[in-house]
């Protein structure tokens, strides 16, 4: 277990170097022209310009900003945005933001959870009953009409209903609620259609079959073996969801006026700000590592079968 | 005279606070999140307002627009308007992020500093333009230098000398409270200047103290006017509570300003319905969504902004066949009577098309004379401006007719034009043959309202002079204009819009000369540019005026750009009472909530045109000299 540990901690080292450097390299190819507006181009000679450009520090050369950048890292210091928020520490934009993103996405994930998971059930243990197709419509019309749209009426027609504030206020607790609903209907959606999925799966299954034979009650055939042998593949991908509700909606953040961190990238992306774009892809990229890596572990804690020693353990 | 204004201003404002129950807080939002609190950076209009309404510069607009005293007292030009000086008010105390007194005073080293701080290229200010530069003695010198040290350029002087020689540039604390500015020409509209957030104060004590994290929260600010920021969260909020040691305290009405990030305008609107916000800006499509409802009677026209859109040419194009044409004055006039302006301006105001348009690249209401006459009242420029839409088909015609002559040989082959490939990609690749149709590239801006005015700029040609005649392309960029068409020269019209920077025609005419800063189309009438710079040299503003209108005038006449709407000018809700906080047609000031009355139930648009009605006799009366 140990070697395998360190071997993945390997990989995903590499991984991490792989993606940081292409993501630098990447932001060093963007014609400069980006850091300045139409407005800029009247006001400002080229040597205004020059001078702009070499404040923000992206007139040496990419080594000496890489070694900038990693020394930077390595020492606790994230640098500070220079587009953006200019002057603003990385860091203290991150820390700001991510706790809105955190706590709205763990809510989220545990209301999906909690009834997506049980629509799930009660959708395999119901299949083709009432439970089975409300269950399916619901799904369908998630899945099928853009979010933008049901999200948008949800947010007129509740809060016009019951007087409640349109967008999110930190002090209001019962304007936390539609965001949070808000976030969790893909969620309980996924959840519902893939564990119905796998339990209908398992419950087709030689040892499901044997069970009933050998005259298991039902409700004990699916509680201790269909549904913990179907939410092994689920449950591959909780830590990694757990982790990246720090990436925030950008959508729903936008729609309740949430300062969380969705759209922080595209933002930091579209304006140049290679120090936060860096430290964002960074911070995404081991999260979502860390997040896989965990999610073998608990997968193999939770089903003997699987050995994450062995030549085939793991997901790659 | 003033006084007794000044009593019937109080008197009007009164009334109206006992008549509609003032409210103390206004609520407004933002779509854009400002990129700092660092106020002399301000990139837009959210960071203007903060810096407006938290800090304090020597001058300010009033709510007529002329500039009167703020933390100067008072000043003084010399009579070849180079040296100004300004006497300022005394014991006006630095305020911190709870409103409490801190132990620093507003002295002439804070200004002083101030422009220290925005003259160091290493602090990033991009507003610092090259005219600022050149206009106060040494700036540039200074600046440069400072350049050339970071470029590695200088090696035998410390980057602590360099910055020693900042007592060499033209702004100098005379004693604790008298700060001169000295500049290199005379500059009569001066004061238009120090409304911008290039000239406001910092504590160099305080600066120093917390340094590169200067204006990163409210902590690692200090507050020197109206308002001092209680509550600032990043993408979300910002709270302003009314400064209880201003010195002007008494004109500050609203004690609380809250401003919420909201993006998308209809949650705007309905927080406004629901009462939520004191005002809301509305798109078109609202506007039309409006009508019928109880609200139709509430919705009005805001007044417009300086801002300027106008078509541009571009007179060195690849395009040979555009450019034989475009260098043909018949050409151009055909243009200038063929554009509907007001068929045009439908796309964004589909009501009053025809108010919101300008003939003129110098706004109105933006430069006005020693006598209090505005430029844009001096006789040359005053018979374009009343033109209006001054579309003419028959004329159009005639004109094009005139152009087809002198261009091509009468069997519809462009003189002097070869066939050839010109190359725009990715914008645009034409094959042109030397013959009519005369094939132009129209560039514009993604979007719904500008891809609609591109089709229709196209279908308003080409129904008019003959498809056979002229063909126009269509061209859209992905982003920016300016990156993506105008600096690669790859376009032969396109769309855009230019704010007017300080209280003189120069603003815009004098950018508008041969190789001039906004002269995207390249051309070159040395004419216009004589009487440019005959009309800089002068000194008296009336007769600086004078010429300026004739160069103008000129201008228009060539048509070398096709000015036609103003800026500004959105369909709004609010409960704030119109007329009664600053205006003004650049920097900053103008964005101050000070004296701004908030009323408790939305304005009806008979409300506001009344209000407006009485505003502009009371105007004229106060600004006529």
């Amino acid at each position: 277990m140990l070697s395998y540990i360190l071997k993945r901690l390997g990989q995903s080292l590499i991984t991490v170097a792989i993606v940081i450097i292409t993501v630098f390299l990447l932001l060093r190819l963007m014609p400069k022209s980006g850091y300045f507006t139409r407005e800029d181009y009247v006001n400002m000679d080229e040597s205004a310009r020059t001078a702009y450009l070499r404040s923000l520090g992206v007139m040496d050369d990419p080594v000496t900003q890489f070694v900038r950048f990693a020394g930077g890292v390595a020492r606790g210091n994230w640098g500070r945005s220079i587009s953006v928020y200019p002057k603003s520490p990385v860091m203290t934009i991150i820390k700001e933001k991510a706790p809105y993103s955190l706590w709205f996405g763990l809510a989220a994930l545990v209301l999906s959870m909690g009834l997506g998971l049980t629509m799930g059930v009660l959708m395999a243990r119901h299949k083709d009953g009432v439970f089975d197709t409300f269950g399916t419509i619901y799904v369908t019309i998630v899945r099928a009409i853009p979010s933008l749209i049901w999200l948008f009426l949800i947010q007129q027609w509740v809060t016009g209903l019951l007087g409640w504030p349109m967008v999110f206020y930190e002090d209001r607790p019962v304007s936390w609620i539609l965001p949070t609903i808000s976030l969790a209907l893909t969620g309980i959606a996924w959840y519902a259609i893939w564990l119905r999925r796998f339990m209908v799966d398992e419950e087709n299954k030689d040892y499901v079959k044997f069970a009933t034979a050998k005259g298991i009650p039902r409700t004990r055939i699916m509680r201790k073996h269909v549904l913990r042998n179907a939410l092994v593949p689920l449950i591959q991908y909780f830590p990694q969801q757990v982790l990246l509700t720090i990436a925030g909606s950008l959508l729903i953040e936008s729609i309740y006026s949430i300062p969380g961190m969705g759209g922080l990238l595209v933002n930091a992306i579209r304006q140049q700000d290679n120090p936060l774009v860096q430290a964002l892809v960074l911070l995404y990229a081991v999260l979502g590592i860390v997040g896989v890596f965990l999610g073998d572990l608990l997968m193999a804690a939770v089903d003997p079968r699987i050995k994450l020693a062995g030549a085939q353990g793991g997901q790659e | 005279m003033k006084r007794r204004y000044l009593i019937v201003a109080l008197g009007l404002a009164l009334c109206a606070l006992a008549a509609v129950g003032a409210q103390d807080r206004y609520n407004a939002t933002y779509t854009a999140e400002g990129s700092s609190l660092r106020y002399f950076y301000t990139p837009d209009t959210t960071d203007q307002r903060i810096a407006a309404n938290t800090q304090d510069g020597l001058v300010e607009q009033d709510r007529f627009g002329r500039f009167v005293p703020s933390l100067a007292e008072r000043w003084e030009a010399s009579p070849d308007s180079k040296v100004w000086t300004f006497y300022l008010r005394k014991g006006v105390p630095w305020v911190d992020s709870k409103g409490q007194k801190t132990k620093y005073e507003i002295t002439a080293d804070d200004f002083v500093e101030g422009f220290r701080y925005v003259a160091d290229p290493k602090n990033g200010i991009k507003n610092l333009s090259r005219d600022i530069r050149r206009m106060i003695v040494g700036l540039n010198d200074y600046y440069l230098d400072l350049v050339d040290f970071d470029a590695g350029k200088i090696k035998d002087k410390t980057r602590d000398q360099l910055l020693g020689n900042f007592t060499k540039v033209g702004v100098k604390a005379l004693d604790t409270y008298t700060i001169q500015y000295t500049l290199a020409r005379p500059t009569p509209y001066f004061l238009s200047f120090l409304v911008m957030e290039l000239f406001l104060p910092v504590e160099k004590e305080f600066l120093d103290s917390v340094g590169e994290n200067f204006g990163i929260s409210k902590e690692n600010l200090l507050f020197s006017g109206a308002y001092y920021i209680s509550d600032w969260q990043r993408d979300k909020q910002i709270v302003l509570k009314a400064n209880p040691l201003y010195w002007d305290a008494k004109s500050v009405t609203v004690k609380t300003v809250s401003l919420q990030k909201i993006v998308d305008p209809t949650i705007t609107l309905q927080m406004f319905q629901r009462g939520e916000l004191s005002s809301a800006t509305l798109t078109a499509e609202q506007v039309k969504a409006l009508a019928g409802t109880k609200w139709a009677d509430n919705v009005f026209m805001a007044e417009p902004s300086t801002v300027t859109y106008w078509f541009v040419q571009n007179f060195t194009s690849a395009n040979p066949e555009f450019k034989a044409f475009v260098n043909n004055l018949n050409f151009r006039k055909a243009l200038y009577y063929g554009l509907d302006r007001a068929k045009l301006n439908e796309l964004d105001d589909p009501y009053q098309p025809a108010a919101t348009l300008r003939n003129t690249v110098v706004p109105e209401q933006a430069a006005f004379d020693e006598k209090g006459k505005d430029y844009a009242d001096y006789p040359e420029v005053k018979a374009i401006r009343d033109a209006g839409n001054y579309y003419d088909k028959a004329k159009a015609q005639d004109y094009f007719r005139k152009a087809l002559a002198e261009v091509t040989d009468g069997k519809g082959t462009i003189k002097g034009v070869q066939p050839a490939t010109v190359d725009w990609k990715p914008i645009a690749e034409l094959k042109i043959d030397g013959k009519l149709p005369l094939q132009m590239v129209y560039v514009y801006l993604p979007g719904a309202t500008e891809t609609k005015r591109a089709f229709l700029f196209k279908a308003m040609l080409e129904d008019l002079f003959g498809k056979e005649n002229i063909q126009v392309t269509l061209a859209q960029v992905i982003d920016d204009i300016f990156a993506e068409a105008v600096e690669p020269r790859r376009f032969d019209m396109l769309h855009d819009n230019f704010r007017f920077g300080f209280a003189d025609p120069s603003a815009q005419l004098g950018r508008l000369v041969t190789k001039g800063a906004v002269n995207d189309g390249e051309f070159s009438d040395p004419e216009f540019d004589k009487l440019v710079d005959e009309a800089s040299q002068k000194t008296v503003l009336s007769e600086r005026f004078k010429i300026f209108s004739k160069a103008e005038a000129l201008f228009i006449d060539r048509c070398y750009v096709y000015p036609w709407r103003m800026g500004g000018a959105s369909y709004m809700l609010s409960k704030v009472v119109p007329f009664t906080y600053p205006r003004g047609g650049f920097g900053i000031t103008r964005f101050k909530y000070k004296g701004m009355i908030v009323q408790k139930d939305p304005l009806t648009s008979k409300q506001y045109e009344e209000l407006k009605k009485a505003f502009y006799e009371e105007m004229n009366k106060a600004t006529a000299k």
